[in-house]
């Protein structure tokens, strides 16, 4: 009895889920498209740029930029086990907390540069966005880290985009090297590149 | 005595009865005045010896049975031992012996002559008491003394010789010595008399004497002092720390000199006099380690590190290099020996050994042959050859193959020439002679180039050549590099002076619109000919601006080409000579763009290099640390260039991104290679 009971308000909540979900999807394709995610934001009181924007859609696991599929949908709500607009706004901070926590914030990170990636067969995302994004995900926990390293990025002629790899090293230079003085930072170590001429460009800056 | 059991009141007479006459002994020689106290010292040991083995005769008997059976010291060794306690040890004699001794030494190493035998046989005696009697008594004094005096006089002549007067000095101080020792001393002594004059002479002043001023090591060098050097290299090789010490000043000389060579500003204008300079150089210490320091590998060594290092201070050196090559066998070899055409060719192998780029002195290599092969300028094939076959060996197939490829080109296109002719020649009457070389595209340094437009007369012979050269060889495409050609032309001039031309295929353009017009503007021939401008400029300058080779005339008269100037047919050439060959106004060094253009082409060939060697590592390791890696891939690109680490990593980076590596997920410095 009390299986039924659960299986049958686990219906009952999926069946709120997916109301809620055709509220905001578009008719004819059957998908929350950029139009839905603006107006679920707005319910939601939460700017569409707000970085719990993209913790959802990481907690979704959302594959394709400003759209939400159903499928999608269910897998985020049903986790945040909230089925209405005010269950989902009093979810958002423990999703925060949960992201921030540092077991999960890598592979949140990494969710982020990929969902970024809007076109086939797309492996590196311009400088312009990229800077957006780390200020975005990074900002909060490593401000002068990335303040220096967005203004760099924008100043520096060597690259046009950044890849994978690069944006790894962007973390883990935040978390590893000490800063702003820099003094952990061995070049014969691995880090990219653009990271060593990032460094060499910020012990220019200092003097 | 000794059956009747009296053996031991006949042995202890013995020592009584010889133990006083001992003392009667050392008395007389006490008593010798001088000189002759050596002398008596002598004639008593010569008697007492005589003695000795009459008594030794005489106790046969007891030295056989007596003595061994009651452990007494046989008579020989008694009659020594008491020799030396009674007389040797007496209080008068043992420092009065020494100091004779020593004062004798003295007095010949100052140049006085002394009596050897005398030396010898007293020296001996010592010998004969003993080995320790020679030590203790003598031996230990000699050398402290010895110490004293070369420590004083090695103080004296630093200060007032120069560093070669100085090694001469000790050289014959020190062959002194071992004469000395081979005359009246024991043999055993050589190495320790020699220590003590190595260490004072040598050891003390070592650095001092290599950096006296003027006449120390680097003057010997400057002044190929073969002699002084080897005197220096024979001395200080006897002592700890010599030779290294030579060799790290000739090191550090060697690279400041070069240093300054290769970053001379004057010695820069002209890369042949430049190479020439370093093999001078080259030669210069060749000689010097050859006749000075015996052909010491560490020496060689030290040679090859330091040009090594200042070689690769210039970055233009491997195209120095190429010029010199160049220069050599357009001209500097004409009638030149073969052998000696192989030393030279030998020399600058040498040198591009030192280089660390090879590849750029390749890419420079392959535009001069080019520029060689096409304009027909090269003295000797076999020299050609004998060099490419030596690049071989250095640097593998994989170069010379195209530069073969250049030459296999060449004789081709003698045999086409051959074969349009054979098939044209009553349809092409008396039009002008096309010689034609066809280039495979990649073996030849070309650059895409815009064809110019060429006479009629000339470009309907192409047209001819083109057709029946692809009648031949379906599917090829063929273009004019006429940026490359060159032409013979017939001229008159205003007085009816004949001449004959050797011009470029751009000049010969240029000219060829002057038999139709009396006047042309730069305008108009740009239009005519569609030569690019900065090519135009170059090639007006050098018929119009060159004393001597002016066969156009310009107005208005300047030195550089304006768009307004006009230009005419110079009425007035005149020249000694019948042919007349007009050069193209081109620096022989490639301009600054020119290199720049040359260098990123280099930069881009080596990033597959680079990439190629990161894969074949990276397959055969699988997984592999940063720093590892780098050191692998320069260590397989070694001989060809140096490659940069941060180039390195740029290249990792990109097979990252094209998924041929990945990063280990736990430990960054590790790559993992994907299949």
């Amino acid at each position: 009895m009390l299986c039924l009971a659960t299986g049958k308000a686990a219906s009952k909540e999926l069946e709120r889920i997916d109301q809620l979900f055709f509220s905001y999807a578009n008719n004819s394709s059957g998908l929350i498209d950029p139009e839905g995610i603006e107006s679920f934001c707005s319910d939601l009181e939460v700017d569409h740029t707000d970085v719990r924007i993209l913790m959802l859609a990481w907690k979704m696991q959302a594959e394709k930029q400003g759209y939400f599929t159903l499928d999608e949908w269910r897998r985020g709500l049903r986790a945040l086990r909230a089925d209405t607009i005010v269950k989902l706004k009093k979810a958002l901070p423990d999703l925060e907390k949960e992201v921030r926590r540092p077991s999960t914030f890598e592979d949140f990170y990494t969710y982020a540069f990929r969902y970024c990636l809007t076109e086939e067969k797309q492996k590196s995302i311009d400088i312009e966005s990229i800077c957006v994004l780390l200020d975005l995900v990074l900002g909060s926990r490593f401000g002068p880290q990335v303040d220096y390293l967005v203004q760099y990025l924008k100043t520096q002629t060597d690259y046009m985009v950044i890849n994978m790899d690069q944006w790894k090293g962007f973390y883990r230079f935040c978390t590893e090297i000490s800063f702003p003085d820099l003094s952990n930072y061995d070049p014969d170590s691995a880090w990219p590149w653009i990271l060593d001429n990032f460094v060499d460009w910020m012990r220019a800056k200092q003097g | 005595m000794v059956l009747h059991k009296f053996g031991e009141k006949l042995y202890s007479g013995l020592v009584g009865t010889m133990t006083l006459h001992l003392q009667e002994m050392a008395k007389t020689i006490e008593a010798a005045q001088g000189n002759l106290f050596l002398e008596e010292l002598n004639r008593k040991w010569n008697d007492h010896n005589k003695a000795l083995q009459m008594i030794r005769d005489i106790l046969m008997y007891m030295d056989r049975t007596f003595i061994p059976s009651n452990r007494k010291t046989p008579v020989h060794e008694l009659g020594l031992n008491l020799w030396r306690d009674n007389v040797i040890h007496s209080s008068k004699i043992q420092t009065r012996l020494l100091d004779t001794l020593l004062e004798l030494i003295q007095k010949e190493r100052t140049g006085e002559i002394i009596n050897r035998g005398l030396m010898r046989n007293i020296i001996k005696m010592l010998m004969d008491l003993g080995s320790s009697v020679y030590q203790e008594d003598f031996e230990k004094h000699f050398l402290e003394v010895s110490a004293d005096f070369y420590r004083a006089e090695s103080q004296d002549f630093i200060e007032c010789c120069d560093c070669g007067d100085y090694l001469k000095k000790a050289e014959r101080r020190l062959n002194e010595e071992i004469e000395r020792v081979s005359l009246y001393l024991d043999s055993k002594s050589e190495t320790k008399i020699t220590n003590v004059v190595e260490k004072e002479m040598i050891a003390s002043h070592m650095l001092r004497l290599v950096h006296m001023d003027n006449s120390g090591l680097v003057n010997m060098l400057i002044d190929d002092k073969y002699e002084d050097l080897g005197r220096m290299y024979n001395l200080f090789r006897r002592v700890p720390n010599g030779l290294p010490t030579i060799r790290d000043v000739m090191t550090s000389h060697l690279r400041e000199t070069g240093k300054q060579l290769v970053t001379d500003a004057e010695k820069l204008k002209d890369p042949v006099e430049f190479v020439q300079c370093l093999l001078n150089e080259k030669d210069k210490y060749d000689k010097i380690i050859n006749l000075a320091f015996s052909n010491d590998k560490t020496f060689q060594n030290a040679l090859n590190s330091s040009f090594e290092y200042f070689i690769n201070l210039n970055p233009r050196s491997p195209e120095f290099i190429s010029l010199f090559v160049d220069e050599k066998l357009r001209k500097g070899l004409k009638g030149v020996s073969e052998e000696d055409v192989e030393t030279i060719l030998d020399k600058v192998m040498m040198l591009f050994r030192y280089l660390q780029e090879k590849d750029v002195f390749e890419k420079y290599y392959k535009q001069h042959l080019a520029k060689r092969l096409l304009s027909g300028k090269t003295v000797s094939d076999d020299a050609e050859r004998s060099l490419i076959v030596k690049l071989k060996t250095e640097c593998g197939y994989q170069f010379t193959s195209k530069l073969e490829g250049m030459f296999t080109d060449m004789k081709t296109s003698q045999d086409t020439m051959q074969g349009f002719y054979a098939a044209y020649a009553a349809e092409l009457g008396d039009s002008p002679t096309l010689v034609v070389q066809v280039l495979t595209t990649g073996s030849w340094p070309t650059q895409p180039s815009i064809t110019c437009n060429l006479p009629a007369e000339m470009s309907a012979l192409c047209e001819k050549f083109r057709s029946y050269y692809l009648g031949t060889h379906t599917g090829r495409r063929l273009s004019w590099q006429t940026n490359m050609g060159t032409a013979d032309l017939k001229a008159i001039f205003g007085k009816g002076q004949k001449h004959e031309l050797n011009v470029s295929t751009y000049q010969m353009c240029v000219l060829m619109l002057f038999n139709s017009a009396d006047r042309l503007s730069y305008k108009e021939i740009e239009q005519a000919t569609e030569i690019p401008s900065s090519d135009l400029r170059r090639c007006l300058q050098s018929l119009a601006c060159v004393k001597g080779k002016n066969v156009l005339r310009k107005e208005p008269m300047s030195k550089d080409i304006g768009e307004e100037d006009a230009f005419f047919v110079n009425d007035k050439f005149a020249s000694k000579f019948y042919k007349v060959k007009i050069g193209t106004v081109v620096a022989q060094k490639e301009s600054e763009p020119e290199k720049q253009e040359t260098r990123q082409r280099v930069e881009e060939d080596r990033k597959p290099q680079i990439e190629a060697a990161i894969v074949r590592i990276m397959k055969s390791r699988r997984v592999l640390d940063h720093n590892n890696i780098i050191a692998e891939v320069t260590k397989q690109l070694q001989s060809r260039f140096l490659a940069n680490p941060g180039e390195i990593k740029k290249r990792i980076e990109s097979l990252i991104e094209r998924d041929f590596l990945e990063r280990d997920s736990s430990d960054r410095r590790l790559y993992r290679y994907l299949a």
